[in-house]
């Protein structure tokens, strides 16, 4: 039995000199939903098509179950189910006919039920021609269709684009309920909330690296503190200075603020000799943390 | 091979394969009906046709204008516009957007998250457009066996009009293959279509050109029309182990490759 339900490794993708994604390396455990979060363009969707070999990898290796992405492709795909970001169901179909199409493929010939349960999780018309959808209804047909064969391993990328606040809430449910019953997730998103909402664990990725791994509760810990000061008379270079500044100093008016990772004792010590006109500390949202990381 | 994946491409391609079946059966039917007619004023055509240079009809195969009062000479030389030309066209259209249209049409990215390999896809594919390409052949081959029957109006030999047809057919595959190829090769889809049929009639063009002007006769070795034994009348003609060898070696020489290469390509929406 693998250690990991995926292992990727090293793993880079260069696109003649522009580099998609490099030495990308992290695992997920079995049962966990691991978010994977990223501005529009830092590799989220690179990495994805490496491990469904769409696209293949410069260096480095990817396994799923211990199987290589590339070897044994056909293999994972029959354990895995995968929600794309920007894809078409064949138009000519019906919905009913899609989603048959698909499932003789893992050699079974309507889903054992488990479509309709989830079409009318979704709302979900089967009758329907592909053709006829608008562009929430397509993203539900991709959503049943990587769940109807039971994956073990379920990938989605940005999998919410399109639904309203109603299906989205039911889709976070299914998720919680299909991991609860043992499905390990995968799931890219830009979209911070979502992955609050559902992640223990999360990989930042920027300009095709990853800028941070860890829990996110463990990001929420962290040491970072949000620091306003309102100088007063006091020459605000005096506060660029300071030992244990992340980032840049920003100015609003006469307020100015910037992330703090030093000790906060240092800090309540150092501004105690100043004549400054206020002072907050205040804890980072997660939002702030992770644009702390993008920056 | 996947039959999930061959039976679901057949239905998809079935209704261009019977438009295209019906416009050729159409073209051919019309213009063995104009056959009687044909013999029937041969004296006042003959007259005509001397005032044509004889090299504009040398390339559709007529070396000698009695040919044309046979029923297999009026058939060869019409086949060529036909069978060849339009089969050709058919052909490279399938084949070059057979694989590509997953991607150009967005579907990619489900037909390769499913449990198929490269391997599968591509023969599945290759499978459909080869069955296509032999059922378009055979029912204008039918149809034309047949008008040929419904005119003639003396002793015809089956087997010019079969070795023909099999010409036809190899030529067709043969362009059916350089369109897999192409497509391999293409990151941007959208204007393969176009390029496709261009390639046939460019390939056409240059095969009238050599035929017609002498300076340019070594220019037609660079289209496959020209490895196609048009002069069906001429005694003695039969299938040329080389002009087969030629077809059959330059396909697979091409499939292989268009399989190599799709086996690694990178495949994006």
């Amino acid at each position: 039995m693998p250690s990991h339900v995926l292992d990727i490794s090293r793993l880079s993708k260069l696109y003649g000199k522009t580099i998609g994604i490099e030495d990308v390396s992290f695992t997920l455990d079995e049962g966990e939903i691991f978010g994977f979060i990223g501005p529009n363009g830092a590799g989220k969707s690179t990495t994805i098509r490496i491990l469904l070999n769409l696209i293949f990898p410069s260096g480095g290796t990817a396994k799923i179950m211990g199987m290589d992405v590339i070897k044994d492709s056909k293999k994972i795909k029959k354990i895995t189910g995968y929600i794309p970001s920007d894809a078409n169901a064949y138009p000519y179909m019906t919905v009913n006919e899609f989603l048959n199409y698909c499932m003789r493929f893992y050699g079974q010939k309507n889903g054992n039920g488990r479509r309709n349960e989830l079409a009318e999780i979704f709302d979900l018309d089967l009758k329907k021609k592909i053709s006829d959808l608008s562009f929430g209804n397509r993203r539900k047909v991709s959503i049943v269709q990587s769940l109807q064969h039971n994956p073990l391993f379920l990938i989605m990328d940005e999998p919410t684009t399109g639904l309203d606040p109603l299906i989205q809430s039911r889709f976070f449910d299914l998720i919680r309920e299909e991991n609860k019953k043992g499905m390990t997730l995968f799931f890219s998103s830009h979209i911070l909330s979502e992955i609050q909402l559902l992640c223990k664990r999360v990989a930042i990725i920027k300009d095709g690296k990853i800028a941070n791994l860890e829990d996110i509760e463990s990001l929420r810990r962290k040491q970072l503190k949000k620091i306003k000061i309102w100088p007063g008379e006091i020459n605000h270079s005096v506060f660029l200075t300071i030992p244990g500044i992340e980032g840049d100093v920003t100015r609003a008016g006469d307020m100015l603020s910037f992330m703090y990772s030093g000790d906060i004792n240092d800090l309540v010590r150092l501004l105690s000799v100043k004549k400054i006109a206020n002072l907050t500390i205040e804890e980072p949202s997660l939002e702030e943390i992770f644009m702390h990381y993008y920056n | 091979m996947n039959m999930n994946l061959f039976f679901r491409e057949m239905r998809r391609n079935a209704m261009g394969l019977l438009l295209w079946m019906a416009v050729i059966t159409l073209l051919i039917s019309v213009t063995m009906s104009m056959y009687r007619t044909f013999i029937d004023n041969q004296s006042k055509v003959l007259g005509m046709m001397n005032l044509i240079p004889k090299g504009a009809l040398q390339f559709k195969g007529v070396s000698n204008f009695n040919d044309l009062f046979s029923v297999m000479g009026f058939y060869a030389v019409n086949n060529v516009i036909y069978m060849m030309v339009l089969g050709s066209i058919y052909a490279i259209v399938l084949s070059s957007n057979i694989l590509l249209k997953e991607e150009y049409g967005k579907t990619a990215d489900f037909l390769l998250s499913w449990p198929l390999s490269r391997s599968d896809i591509f023969f599945g594919k290759l499978a459909v457009f080869t069955l296509n390409v032999f059922l378009l052949n055979l029912v204008t081959v039918v149809a034309g066996f047949i008008s040929i029957e419904i005119v003639k109006t003396g002793p015809f030999s089956i087997k010019p009009f079969l070795v023909l047809s099999l010409y036809t057919f190899l030529l067709n595959f043969l362009f059916g293959a350089i369109g897999l190829f192409i497509s391999t090769l293409i990151r941007k889809p959208k204007a393969i279509t176009t390029f496709s049929i261009g390639l046939v009639l460019i390939m056409y063009f240059i095969f009238t050109l050599s035929k017609i002007t002498e300076s340019a006769s070594d220019l037609g070795y660079l289209s496959p029309f020209k490895y196609v034994n048009t002069e069906a009348m001429k005694p003695g003609y039969g299938l040329e182990p080389w002009r087969v060898l030629f077809f059959a070696g330059l396909s697979a020489l091409l499939l292989v490759f268009s399989f190599r290469i799709y086996r690694r390509k990178d495949i994006y929406l």
